[in-house]
This record gives C-alpha cells, sequence and structure tokens, in this order.
C-alpha cells in the first residue's frame, strides 16, 4: 500500500534570518501627512493669534474698513482642515505601514525561529504559554516601533528645529533658555533611556524568576499542601512579582519627572520668545509675528505630551531586539535527496548524549531494519527520548556513527528521512486536514487514518476534515491520537514514535499501535516506551 | 484568554480610539469589584489633582493669551507673565505630583489584586490547582493586575475628568463672554452625535471582522508554540507560505476596522481645529466692527486671545478619554480572565471518592499507630492516594491551623514534590534546618542517590530549574531522603512505582527501617512493600461496593 508514495520532498534551505525589506513608500507617506498635520496645527494656532493681533490693532484705525480678512480667514480655514485630514492621514497610513511591515517579519521570524537549533533541543520553551507571551511582547516591540518611536520622534525634532530657526531669526534673544530647556530634556531622555534598560531587563528578570518558582510550587502542590508548606510557598513568588511592580512604579516615576521636564519646554519657550521680543523693543504691529511664533510653539507642546512613551518604546524595542536575536542563530539545512525506502539503519558505536550535551551511558550499536519495529526500554531518565532525537537528527552526535544501508548521513540527510513524532506534540489552531501534515493525501486516506486512531467519531462531531480545531478542543490522548495519525499518514522510511501509547488506557494503545505498526511493516520504526510495552512481532533494546 | 489580550492588543496597536466602542460592558466580575474597592482611596486625592492641574493649566494659557493681549495693544504687564510662570512652574510640580499619585495608586490596586490571587491560591484545594492552566495562569499573574489597575485607576480618572474638564473650560470661558462659552457647549452633543454613529459602525465592523477571521487572530503565536511538531511532520514549508498569506488576511482586515475606528479621533481633531477656526474669524469681524454679535463684538484683544487659547482646552479631556480606550479594553479582558482563572467561585471538587472514602474508613486516621509502615492497597482507582491525601489532612483548609497542632507535621514523598534548583545536599536539606554533611551523606547513600549513573556527582549533583534533569524516580529518592532527616512522620504515594529493582529494594528497606522509629503511611501497589507492613489498609472490593452505592 505504501508502493505508491510520493517522492519526498527535501528541505529547502533557510539562509540566516534577515530584515525583510522595508515598504518605504507607504512610511514616507506617513512621515508627510504626520508633517502635514503637525504644521497645519502649529499655524492654525499661530496665524490664528496674527490675525486677531492684526484686525485688533487694524479695528482702531480706519484701516479696519479696508483690513482684507478674507485671505487670513481662509487660510485659517484651510489649516483646520489639513490638521484634521492629515492626523487621520497620518494615522490610517501609518497603521497600514506598521501592520504591513508585521506580516513580512513575523513570517521571516518564523522562519528564523524553525531554524534556530533550540527548537529541536529537550523542552520547546516557546510551548510555554508564560514564555511565548514575554516572547509575543517582543515582537510587538519591535513590530510598532517605527510608529511609536520613529515616526513622532521624527516629526517632533522637525518641528523643534524649524521652531529654534525661526526663533533665532525673529527674538534671538530666545534661543538661549530655549536652547538650555532643549539640552536638559535631551539629557532627561537618556537617563531615562539608560535607566529604562535597565528597569525593564530588572522586571522581566524578576517575573521570570518568580514565575519558575510559582510553577514550580503549582506542580507540587499535593506535597506541599501534606506537609503544609503550601503557603508558605507562596509567598516567594509573590514577594517577586511585587518586586517587579515596584520597579514598574520607579520606572513610571522616572517618566513622570521627565514628562514635567518635557511639558515645561514650549509654555517655557513661548514666554521667552514673547518676553524677549518686548524687550528688544518690538511694540504694536511688530510684535505680532512673534506672537505668531510664541503659540506656535505652545502648539508643538501638544505634540510633546507623552514623550516619556517615545523614550520607552524605543528602550523596549532595543531590548526586544537582542532578546529576538538570541533566537536566531541558524543551522543552515541543505538540500538532500532522500531515497523513498531504506532497509537497514545502523547505529555504530553511537554515543548517547543527553540534550545538554552530557554523555549518557555507553555508546549503542544496533541494526533496525525495516519490517521489524524496534521497542527501547528502560528506566526513565536513561535517554530514550534523546537517542530517538539523535537518529532523528534534531541532537547533533558524531557523524558516520548513523549508516543507513550502510552508507554513514549526516544530520540533514537524517532529518529529511525520518518522521518523528515528540511525545508532546501539539495540536495547531487550523483545519483537520492541516492538522494531518499530509497535503497530498487523499480524504479516504485521512478517513482511513482517523479511523485507525479512533477519532472519526470525534472528528466527525467536530465538523469533519475541515473543521477547526485547537489544542483546547482535544484530550491529551486525543492529541496523541492524532498524532499517532500523523505518522500513520507519514510517507518518510524512518518513523520514530515516542512513547506512542502515552495518554491511552492501555487496550486503546494496544489496538491502534498493532494497527499502525502493521500500516508502517515496510518501513524502519523505532518507538520508545518506558513500560514493558511489546507488540508482536517487535525487536526490543534496553537502554542502561 | 490570554490570547484575548494578545489578539486585543495587535488589533489596535495604539490607542486614540472609540470612546463609546465598548459601551456595552457586561456586570463587573468579582476581579474588578476588589480593584475598585482598592482604587477608591486613592482615586479622590488623585483627582483631587488633576483637577488642580487642569485649573492650573487654564490659568497659565488664560494668563498668557492676556499677557499678549495686553502686550500687542501696548502695554506689557510683567505681572500677567509672572503670574502666568507661575502657573506653569505650579502646574508642572502639581501634575508630577498627580502622575505619581496615579502611579501609586495603580500599584496598590495591582498589589491587592496579587495579594487576593495569592489569598485565593492558598486556600484553593490541590485539585482546583491542578486543573488551572499553568502557563496562562502564570503569564496572567505576569500582565493582568497592572491591567485592572489601568482600568480602575487610569481609565476611571480620564472618564471623571471628561466630565470635569470640558466644564472647567467652560466656567473660565463664561468669566469672558458667556455667548462663546454657550456655542462650545451647544457643539457638544453634535459631536457626541457622530461618536454615537461611528461607535456602532465601530462594533458591526469589529464583529464582522471577528466572525470573518477570528480563527486567524493568533496564528503567529500558535505557529511558533507548535514549531517542534511542525518540525516534526516536516511541514514547515508549507505552514510558512499559509501563515504568510493568513496574516495578510487578518492585517488587512485590521485595517478596515481601524480606518473606521480612527474616524473617532478625527471627529475630536476636526471639532477641536473648527472652534478654533471659527472662533478667530468671528472674533476678528467682531474687531474690525463688521458684524456684532453679542458676546463676541466690542471684546479687548485679551478678551478674544484668552476665549481662543481656552477653546481647544475643552475638547482636550475628549481626547485623553478616547487614548484610554485601549486601556479600557485590555483591562477588561484581564478583569474577565482573572476571574475565570482564580478569583471565581470554584464548585467544590473534593474527589468524590474523598467522601465514601472518609465514612468507609472514618475511623482509620485515629486507628494510625505512632509507629511502624502502614500500607494502603487495593487495584488502581480505588482511592489509594485519595485516602493518603485526606489523612494527610490536604483539602481540609479550614482546619489547617488546628491540624498542625495536634499532628507533629509530616514529610511528604511523591513523585511530584518540589525540588529547588541547585546542588542535591542542597535538595536533600531543603526545609529541614540546618544538618551537618555526614548526616545527608547518609541519607543519599539509603536511597542510593550517591551512585546513580544518572545522576552523576554524588551530592554535588546539579539539579536544574524545576528539577528538569530528574526522572520521576530520582524525584521520589529526593524526597524520601529529605524525609528521613526530617524525622517526621512518612506519607509516600506509590515510592516504588517508578523504580528499578534494585533502587526499589533500597527504598524499601529505608522505609521499613524508618517506621521502627516513626509512623510511615505507604499508599502502593508494590506486594513487596505491603508485606512489610505492620498494618494494611486495603481498598479492594468492599469500597467499590460502596462507591456503587453511592453513584
Amino acid at each position: 500500500m505504501n508502493g505508491t508514495a510520493s517522492s519526498i520532498a527535501a528541505q529547502t534551505r533557510i539562509g540566516p534570518p534577515q530584515e525583510p525589506v522595508r515598504n518605504r513608500a507607504p512610511w514616507r507617506l506617513a512621515l508627510v501627512l504626520a508633517f502635514a498635520a503637525l504644521a497645519g496645527g502649529i499655524l492654525l494656532t499661530g496665524v490664528s493669534v496674527w490675525f486677531l493681533g492684526a484686525v485688533a490693532l487694524a479695528g482702531l484705525t480706519p484701516a479696519a474698513l479696508t483690513f482684507n480678512f478674507h485671505v487670513p480667514a481662509a487660510l485659517i480655514r484651510l489649516f483646520a482642515l489639513t490638521r484634521t485630514a492629515a492626523k487621520y492621514g497620518e494615522r490610517v497610513v501609518g497603521h497600514r505601514a506598521a501592520l504591513t511591515d508585521q506580516v513580512r517579519r513575523r513570517s521571516t521570524l518564523f522562519a528564523a525561529m524553525a531554524s534556530a537549533p533550540s527548537v529541536r533541543k529537550a523542552g520547546w520553551q516557546l510551548g510555554n504559554q508564560d514564555r511565548l507571551a514575554d516572547y509575543l511582547d517582543d515582537v510587538e516591540d519591535v513590530d510598532y516601533a517605527r510608529l511609536r518611536v520613529s515616526l513622532p520622534s521624527a516629526t517632533l525634532g522637525v518641528a523643534i528645529l524649524l521652531l529654534v530657526a525661526a526663533t533665532l531669526l525673529i527674538t534671538p534673544l530666545a534661543v538661549v533658555p530655549i536652547l538650555l530647556l532643549i539640552t536638559a530634556n535631551i539629557v532627561g531622555a537618556c537617563f531615562l533611556a539608560s535607566r529604562a534598560d535597565a528597569d525593564l531587563a530588572a522586571m522581566r528578570e524578576g517575573r521570570q524568576q518568580a514565575s519558575r518558582l510559582l510553577g514550580a510550587a503549582i506542580q507540587a502542590v499535593v506535597p506541599l499542601q501534606g506537609e503544609r508548606r503550601w503557603g508558605l510557598m507562596l509567598e516567594a513568588p509573590f514577594d517577586g512579582y511585587a518586586n517587579a511592580q515596584t520597579r514598574a512604579l520607579v520606572l513610571r516615576h522616572r517618566q513622570a519627572l521627565f514628562d514635567t521636564l518635557a511639558n515645561c519646554l514650549a509654555p517655557c519657550a513661548m514666554l521667552s520668545v514673547l518676553a524677549s521680543a518686548w524687550l528688544s523693543g518690538l511694540r504694536g504691529e511688530a510684535l505680532l509675528v512673534p506672537a505668531l511664533l510664541a503659540f506656535a510653539w505652545l502648539a508643538v507642546g501638544e505634540s510633546v505630551l507623552g514623550a516619556s512613551k517615545i523614550v520607552v518604546a524605543f528602550a523596549r524595542e532595543k531590548k526586544a531586539r537582542s532578546t529576538l536575536a538570541k533566537w536566531n542563530t541558524p543551522d543552515g539545512v541543505s538540500r538532500k535527496h532522500v531515497p523513498e525506502r531504506i532497509s537497514s539503519l545502523t547505529l555504530d558505536r553511537l554515543p548517547r548524549h543527553a540534550p545538554d550535551g552530557r554523555l549518557i551511558g555507553r555508546p549503542v550499536s544496533v541494526t533496525f531494519r525495516a519490517g521489524r519495529p524496534t521497542v527501547l526500554h528502560g528506566p526513565s531518565g536513561c535517554g530514550k527520548t534523546s537517542l530517538l532525537k539523535q537518529i532523528a537528527g534534531w541532537l547533533d552526535v558524531g557523524d558516520g556513527c548513523v549508516l543507513s544501508d550502510g552508507i554513514g548521513c549526516g544530520v540533514d540527510a537524517r532529518r529529511a528521512m525520518s518522521c518523528f513524532c515528540p511525545h508532546d506534540a501539539t495540536v495547531l489552531a487550523d483545519t483537520v486536514r492541516e492538522n494531518l501534515f499530509a497535503p497530498h493525501a487523499s480524504d479516504d486516506e485521512l478517513w482511513s487514518a482517523l479511523s485507525t486512531v479512533e477519532l472519526q467519531d470525534r472528528i466527525r462531531a467536530a465538523g469533519g476534515l475541515d473543521g477547526w480545531i485547537t489544542q483546547d478542543v482535544l484530550s491529551l490522548g486525543e492529541a496523541q491520537r492524532l498524532n499517532l495519525a500523523r505518522a500513520w499518514l507519514s510517507n518518510r522510511p524512518v518513523v520514530l514514535l515516542d512513547e506512542p501509547t502515552e495518554h491511552l488506557d492501555t487496550e486503546q494503545g494496544k489496538r491502534i499501535l498493532d494497527a499502525l505498526l502493521h500500516r508502517l511493516r515496510q518501513r524502519i520504526v523505532i518507538l520508545s516506551s518506558h513500560d514493558e510495552l511489546t507488540p508482536r512481532g517487535t525487536a526490543a533494546v534496553r537502554l542502561q | 484568554m490570554l490570547e484575548t489580550v494578545l489578539n486585543r492588543r495587535g488589533k489596535r496597536p495604539t490607542g486614540a480610539t472609540p470612546p463609546e466602542a465598548n459601551a456595552g460592558a457586561p456586570a463587573p466580575g468579582k476581579t474588578l469589584c476588589i480593584a475598585r474597592g482598592l482604587a477608591a482611596a486613592g482615586l479622590h486625592s488623585a483627582l483631587a489633582l488633576q483637577a488642580s492641574r487642569a485649573m492650573l493649566r487654564l490659568a497659565f494659557i488664560g494668563l498668557a493669551a492676556m499677557f499678549v493681549g495686553r502686550m500687542i495693544s501696548g502695554n506689557a504687564s510683567w505681572l500677567l507673565l509672572g503670574a502666568a510662570l507661575v502657573s506653569l512652574i505650579l502646574g508642572s510640580v502639581v501634575g508630577l505630583v498627580a502622575d505619581r499619585a496615579v502611579a501609586n495608586t495603580e500599584l496598590e490596586v495591582a498589589n491587592g489584586l496579587l495579594g487576593s490571587v495569592r489569598r485565593a491560591l492558598a486556600a484553593a484545594l490541590p485539585g482546583d490547582i491542578q486543573v488551572m492552566p499553568l502557563g496562562t495562569l502564570i503569564a496572567g499573574l505576569q500582565r493582568y493586575p497592572q491591567a485592572v489597575a489601568g482600568l480602575a485607576v487610569g481609565h476611571r480618572l480620564a472618564s471623571t475628568m471628561l466630565g470635569l474638564g470640558p466644564l472647567l473650560a467652560a466656567t473660565v470661558i463664561v468669566a469672558v463672554s458667556w455667548e462663546a462659552a454657550l456655542a462650545l457647549v451647544v457643539l457638544t452633543p453634535v459631536m457626541i452625535v457622530f461618536f454615537a454613529l461611528i461607535g456602532g459602525a465601530i462594533r458591526s465592523g469589529a464583529d464582522a471582522q471577528e466572525k470573518a477571521f477570528g480563527r486567524l487572530a493568533a496564528q503567529f503565536a500558535d505557529r511558533i508554540r507548535t514549531l517542534p511538531t511542525i518540525l516534526g511532520n516536516h511541514g514547515l514549508n508549507r505552514e510558512r507560505r499559509k501563515l504568510a498569506v493568513r496574516l495578510d488576511t487578518y492585517a488587512s482586515g485590521t485595517m478596515g476596522v481601524l480606518r473606521i475606528a480612527f474616524l473617532n479621533a478625527g471627529i475630536i481633531d476636526f471639532f477641536s481645529s473648527l472652534s478654533i477656526a471659527m472662533l478667530a474669524v468671528f472674533l476678528g469681524l467682531g474687531h474690525l466692527k463688521l458684524i456684532s454679535v453679542p458676546g463676541f463684538a466690542d471684546l479687548q484683544l485679551w478678551q478674544s486671545l484668552f476665549i481662543l487659547m481656552i477653546a481647544p482646552e475643552y475638547f482636550a479631556p475628549f481626547r485623553r478619554y478616547a487614548e484610554q480606550y485601549h486601556a479600557k479594553a485590555e483591562g477588561l479582558a484581564a478583569a474577565t480572565a482573572l476571574d475565570t482563572l482564580v478569583l471565581a467561585a470554584h464548585p467544590q471538587s473534593p474527589a468524590f471518592e474523598a467522601t465514601i472514602v472518609t465514612r468507609d474508613l472514618a475511623g482509620a486516621a485515629s486507628l494510625l499507630p505512632r509507629t511502624g509502615l502502614v500500607a494502603i492497597t487495593g487495584p488502581s482507582g480505588s482511592g489509594k492516594s485519595t485516602l493518603l491525601r485526606h489523612l494527610a489532612g490536604i483539602g481540609s483548609a479550614p482546619s489547617f491551623e488546628a491540624d498542625f497542632d495536634t499532628h507533629p507535621g509530616i514529610a511528604w514523598c511523591s513523585t511530584d514534590i518540589y525540588v529547588p534548583e541547585g546542588p542535591l545536599d542542597a535538595a536533600i536539606a531543603w526545609q529541614n534546618g540546618p544538618c551537618c554533611r555526614t548526616r545527608l551523606l547518609l541519607a543519599a547513600g539509603n536511597v542510593g542517590l550517591l551512585d546513580d549513573v544518572l545522576l552523576p556527582g554524588g551530592l554535588d549533583a546539579l539539579i536544574q530549574a524545576g528539577g528538569e534533569n530528574l526522572s520521576g524516580g530520582q524525584r521520589v529518592r529526593i524526597g524520601l531522603a529529605r524525609a528521613l532527616i526530617s524525622g517526621r512522620a512518612i506519607f509516600a504515594d506509590e515510592p516504588t512505582a517508578k523504580l528499578d529493582p534494585g533502587n526499589a529494594a533500597m527504598v524499601r528497606r529505608a522505609l521499613a527501617d524508618a517506621a521502627c522509629s516513626r509512623l510511615v503511611l505507604v499508599a502502593t501497589h508494590d506486594r513487596s512493600l505491603a508485606m512489610l507492613a505492620g498494618t494494611t489498609i486495603d481498598l479492594g472490593a468492599d469500597n467499590r461496593q460502596a462507591r456503587e452505592k453511592v453513584a
């Protein structure tokens, strides 16, 4: 039945992770709109004030009758509309650009993560909800950095520069206090950024530490309650959480201090411009332009609100980038031709390694043959799973110790020729069909796989092959059976089953395993089991 | 639940969305009630501070407008400038204090919530704790309390200021021209009609988006979580292509909702810009004596500037409230999550066998000898572990303290004991007070931990966080070594089940030796161990009958 198995697609090379090409055009548009919005706001306030001053002075003289108010009034309306429309446009375009970037970044990141060696080592950390949540926080901090940091700070920086230049032209005296304030703000921002770095790192560290303690305590809840230590054991993790909160409070206090400083910039600049205009002897109409400038400063002040958030977002992005970079140490996988069938797989004095690199026991020498499934026995901790992973090419091992049909094969070849079913296999949030990982199989084949693992009724109730399932929908036993259905459908010459009957009751486990081994009878099948499970027609290897 | 928060965050990356979008909030759950209770004390002072900051800001703007007006008219009043500067400085200081007060109150609320969670956990039965989704709980404890605090404090303040702020601004303008103030107040209902219309559109848009793409919301997170499975089944390339398409689809759907949602912020911007533009033109015409609307004509320059500059402040609280939308959505989701995770009253689930066991073997506890080996035997599923837990007093939370006095304390020994990270000797000495190395060596040797090939290094063998590098059998033996040193009565759940024959024999001997000087109670299906017991509680046939009777 397996003779017609389609040829096996080999893994393609995954290059080193690279920052996806930025889509610059939308960002440029967002930047232009942001400038337009800020300029509209500044001019709206400034020109309105100038206009009122001008008409008030004109109103005292006969010039009132000839004053052309149409142009300034039209300008003011124009600025009002520009400000509103450009602000809306900035939000929409900016978010669209950020989302487009996000889609590209996440696709690339996913591929890069897949090539990180730690995925194949013991215990996938990001399988834990709490680690995953931290990871997603980091990804998001980088995703929105442009929107939260680059865009507002660029706009603000340019606006301030322009206003400083205008001030230098109109009321040079006022530049002195303004520059002093700007310097103070820059120093404040640098200080905040550096402290935020340390605070954020300490917060994350503290929370993770507390979470580890809490996780360990919860897993030991029965013994701890029996020994009356449960309440006491909760103290340390919750103190840890509280300490992290206190650290967050310190950061918020610093943010508040910096915000106070930043919020003073615009009003002080305004007062300086006014005072220096008056002091330099300008009177009457000559004061109108400085008044315009002064209120323009005030309008910029609106955008400075929340300056500390920009600084903290910047610090978060920096930290997130460095954390994410730790994952991206790819091991290149090259294209390999995989034979459809292998008749024997030999381990030749294979040194056994634990996931942490430690040597376990003595090297093993054994030959697995197609049609003769082999069970690995041994007490828990003796390295059954590690040996399976070594065979699957998931753990590094001295090359040349694994021979397929007498030819030594490297990590890449072993990965390509084996289907590895880990005992903690997960359920993807997707359709049943996608969860079976057999895109070329017919519906009939999929259904017979499901009926072999006694899931057909369950899946029919859940909406058939195109029904949507998630991890929470299936029980542990059902997830394990789905996992066995994947093995049933696999077309790889070597099938590795880690604790295939875990979470299944004895009778059912035996039935399913027998059917599965019958289906895979022409393949090399290696399974591990901590109990003395030995189906008919299998060989057994005891690991020490 | 965490997914909900993450989705929401993904959906609305920055604030500035609708005040009304989430108006139909459900009745507050327990978490929210606790948070509100905790926030009450700090809220008043924070509110007072924020109100005074708003007033000082109005004072600064008003005084600055007056100064400019007078200056252009020819008489600069340094007194006004000084007053403006003073109100600026005072406003900044009060603002700083207000921000700190908000942060402090939020911390109190978050810590209070953590405290309630801790109390709830401390009082919970082991069964209830074991069914909690551990990862979600831990991820939630790191994030939810702050989110709920943000809702109970920050959002609450913003919504209060939404009522107070415009009122203050209008009052200040009344001092110059009540007609102008009236114009602003009349504009507000128009704005609110717009809000209501857009709020409805956002809700229906978000619902449609949820219906169409809800399943694609957390695909990236899901694929990262399931990476090893994908690799094991050679599904990487396919998943990669699928992920790119799905992320793209979801992003465009999200953009559709955002486009409408941003209209809300747009309306606030529009009205605030419009008010400036209209007032400037009206007041200008008044100065030119081209119109004679009362309240807009015959004003001094400082008066019209005053109106012009205060008017945007009327709209500022609306904007600040809209920015809090994010905090609201996140806070509500977090509160619901905490409710369902921990704080909700669980249906009491004291394993139903326990009640039967108790009824049938009510006297068992009092019959336990002071010393000797007692074995609880029976087929699997007959309630051995349950009885052991019951005899240890687990689950009878109310009598915790009283129990402690009568019981000199017990040492528990099973595969799920707590093992701290670090060297083996520390794991054995854990909670046993200071003990000399000889005793540690003796205890470890008695259970075969010193020459275990899978845990090399003797007493200095390193144990990883969470005991990841330990097998079940090694954990049991660490527990037993710890129990031997403690001198307490030993309660052991299947102590020999995960051991190879040699180690099992060693453990049996150690248990039998310990039973000479204290009570050793084991739940076991190991016949050789049961043979050593002086007393045996058999949960065989009669108990099954009892269970059937109750069922």
